[in-house]
């Protein structure tokens, strides 16, 4: 048992010291956006989309309808305790039903899918789409979900949406065995556990991907309170006319 | 650790990795006006706009081009599909069979072809054919159809198609992307694109 726990550490130890993705970007701006702080802007949060579970030792994903609800509870409270710091006016997207409910729920999972393909495509320099990079040469980040944001719930009393995507799969004991095997063994990387995220503004009259911090190896545990809250915080980070983004700027 | 689990644990290492040295490949350029062949076939397109076409490929006989990224707006193209063959790499032949393109194959169905291979292939119980009708693809009658389906990722998305039988292959053109937005902006696109092909 020593001796796997020690191979265990002298493996996380490696890993530790690996590079990391070269070129990895996380956060974006559309050119010509800017959101000053208490501006007056009014920004809708909807509720985030919210999957916690575990990963197989062939990185299957295995939902967790326990560790979901309580992650669900816990980054709704810090988001909640968050807003003020947001620097504008949030207003909680109203409670829908029906067809408007999916119709949430679809532009839930939309931006989901456009925040993986900017992570994908464009964050990640070295896959970066030829088209993209050429684009990216004059600085273009252009990403939408379209026109139809108009008919959302409450999108008519406010500027801006908040969209929020979470997922989190915890290596189980069998993936973080293999995942000291391989390292050992042929000397490959393999990850345990995933932890991805992205939060993204997006304006209510055009579709328009106005900002978006995603990252796909976030930090804390959403299972906890305190976890929650720093993964909030990061999810966060940078959000135009927040406090702190307003007096990162004031103080350059 | 017994020496299954090890065998187990490197196999499955190693199919871990592999994204990871596929996201490292860059993706290609297919720029507006020049002419591109299709993967190990004489199709060939001249794209009346630029795109891209993924490293990553579904299949021996298939390649996807894309704007965005496969999840928004995707453009497969089947080339060349013997008889025998599925339209995509089997990952489990034994426990997940992929439909086969057959030498008795019609072109009337081939719309259930595709619709079995999503099934099997993206794990989707939610799939309905929309539309088919008599087409045309590179050159020859064919057929065109349109469908729609749930992904994985819980987003509906539609598709169209076209397909044609040439000397007893499968040649064939699909475009998926999301019902919201995406769908609707990339249509004539890739209808532009697809009119350009032709077999040299």
């Amino acid at each position: 048992m020593k001796t796997l726990m020690g191979l265990g550490a002298a493996a996380l130890l490696a890993m530790a010291c690996a590079p990391s993705a070269a070129g990895q970007e996380r956060t974006a701006v559309k050119q010509g956006f800017d959101l000053r702080s208490q501006s007056g802007k009014r920004v809708l949060v909807f509720k985030p989309k919210v999957s916690v579970g575990s990963q197989s030792t062939g990185a299957m994903f295995e939902p967790n309808a326990e560790w979901t609800e309580q992650a669900k509870r816990n980054i709704e409270a810090a988001l909640t305790e968050h807003q003020a710091s947001l620097g504008n006016t949030v207003v909680e997207a109203p409670d829908a039903s029906g067809e408007k409910a999916l119709l949430v729920e679809e532009y839930v999972n939309l931006f989901d899918a456009v925040s993986q393909a900017v992570v994908n495509y464009q964050f990640f320099v070295g896959n970066r789409l030829p088209t993209k990079k050429r684009d990216n040469k004059t600085g273009v980040f252009e990403w939408s979900l379209g026109e139809g944001v108009r008919d959302l719930p409450g999108a008519d009393t406010a500027d801006y949406a908040l969209f929020i995507y979470n997922k989190d799969a915890y290596g189980s004991t069998g993936r973080k065995l293999l995942q000291i095997a391989a390292l050992l063994g042929p000397g490959i990387a393999v990850k345990s556990g995933e932890h991805k995220g992205a939060a993204g503004l997006v304006d209510l009259r055009t579709g328009d991907l106005l900002w978006l911090n995603a990252d796909f190896a976030m930090g804390g545990d959403v299972r906890e309170a305190d976890g929650a809250q720093k993964r909030v915080r990061q999810l966060l980070e940078g959000f135009p006319g927040s406090v702190a983004d307003q007096q990162t700027a004031s103080a350059q | 650790m017994n020496m299954q689990i090890v065998r187990f644990s490197l196999a499955a290492a190693l199919l871990t990795a592999a994204p990871i040295l596929e996201m490292a490949s860059a993706n290609d350029f297919r720029e507006r006006g020049k002419a591109a062949k299709l993967s190990a076939s004489a199709v060939s397109i001249t794209p009346p706009r630029d795109w891209n076409k993924l490293d990553i490929r579904p299949g021996k006989f298939a390649e996807t081009w894309t704007l965005d990224g496969e999840q928004l707006n995707d453009v497969t193209f089947y080339t060349g599909v013997e008889p025998g063959a599925p339209l995509v790499k089997e990952r489990n032949k034994k426990r997940k069979p992929l439909p086969k393109f057959g030498a008795e194959t019609l072109l009337v169905e081939v719309p259930e072809l595709l619709e079995g291979t999503y099934r099997a292939y993206k794990e989707i119980g939610e799939f309905r054919l929309t539309g088919s009708k008599p087409g045309s693809y590179l050159g020859v009658k064919g057929v065109e159809f349109t469908y729609d389906y749930t992904d994985g990722d819980q987003i509906r998305r539609q598709g169209e198609a076209h397909a044609a039988i040439i000397g007893g292959k499968l040649y064939m053109a699909t475009y998926d992307a999301p019902k919201i937005h995406f769908f609707q902006r990339n249509i004539a696109d890739y209808r532009a694109l697809i009119s350009t092909a032709k077999i040299m």
